[in-house]
């Protein structure tokens, strides 16, 4: 008896174009399973952003749009309401770094979550500028190396990381918000759990939803994926704490 | 007997597969895969595998791509 297959919502014959390791390839695979079981692959419409996670549409059997870097709240804001109006309500959800959903595209991301949009974001957070090189982001913990903080980031120089899900908690808007890692199968699990609670609260029509992923970002830490996955598990989750920041229907 | 299959053409070696396995029935195989490194496969000599899917759930690259159960 098989007892795990390849998701029917991840493309035959893809191949994944991320590093080695890397928690990207985790995440797709969650969001694809989630599809698959609440199946909903024929009413889901992805918006993809720039970043690492930009060839969504090579690995998704989903319908995909790409938006521009930093908008894809705000493109999948478009594209929910444009299907609403015509009585046609699809399942919008968003996938974007950590740079694209809260560097770039702050405004549109708080805004959305403001606005009690009815869509899903997904935010993998490797806390760096993962396809360009690994700079700092906004979202680079205290001390950590980077390639632009070569000292680790300082509160002099760079100031404070953002805690994107506590953010996102605290507008009005937003039905869920939580942070999720994906170092053990514990937590992967929880992921996968989280990311389908996101969805059926838009399926519910409750507003915003949110899940931040904390992901790995072995070649940019320029460690192991073990010991990538460990770093996450010892010294990120004490900056990042893995939780559940906002549920409405749970208090 | 429980078994897996790895599509080693999409194994890019980052042996995570190896260390989630409590059996450890995952091992670096001979061939060189895409990334340079050695690929991996499954060596189950005494049928100790139980089929619990954790390697598939971990493999990020989808390269186990079926976990049988008996």
């Amino acid at each position: 008896m098989q007892v795990y297959a390849k998701p029917k919502s991840i493309k035959e014959n893809s191949s994944f174009t991320f590093c080695s390791g890397c928690d990207h390839g985790l995440a797709l695979k969650l969001v694809a399973s989630v599809i698959d079981e609440l199946d909903i692959q024929q009413d889901t419409i992805a918006v993809a952003s720039s970043g690492c996670s930009v060839f969504l549409y090579n690995f998704l059997e989903v319908d995909c749009i790409e938006s521009p870097h930093g908008r894809a709240c705000a493109v999948a804001t478009g594209v929910k309401r444009a299907h609403k109006a015509r009585n046609n309500d699809k399942i919008v959800f968003t996938y974007q770094g950590d740079g694209d959903f809260a560097s770039i595209g702050l405004g549109e991301s708080i805004h959305s979550a403001l606005r009690g949009e009815n869509i899903t974001a997904i935010c993998i957070n490797n806390t760096n500028y993962g396809m360009t090189g690994g700079q700092l982001g906004p979202t680079t913990a205290m001390g950590q190396i980077t390639t632009t903080s070569p000292t680790g980031r300082n509160r002099e120089y760079h100031g404070f990381p953002i805690k994107t899900a506590e953010h996102i908690a605290l507008c009005e808007g937003t039905a869920f918000s939580a942070r999720v890692a994906l170092y053990d199968i514990k937590n992967i699990y929880n992921a996968k759990n989280m990311i389908k609670k996101a969805f059926e609260y838009q399926k519910k029509g409750l507003g915003f939803s949110f899940v931040e992923i904390l992901s790995s970002c072995p070649t940019n830490w320029k460690l192991s994926p073990s010991d990538s996955h460990k770093k996450i598990k010892e010294e990120l989750t004490k900056v990042y704490p893995l939780k559940v920041f906002k549920d409405v229907l749970n208090g | 007997m429980s078994y897996i299959v790895i599509d080693s053409s999409k194994c890019k070696s980052c042996y995570l597969c190896m260390e989630v396995c409590p059996n450890k029935l995952i091992k670096k195989s001979g061939n060189v895969g895409k990334t340079g490194e050695y690929t991996v496969e499954f060596v189950d000599k005494e049928n100790k595998c139980t089929g619990c899917a954790m390697c598939a759930m971990m493999c990020p690259d989808i390269a186990i791509t079926g976990v049988y159960k008996e």
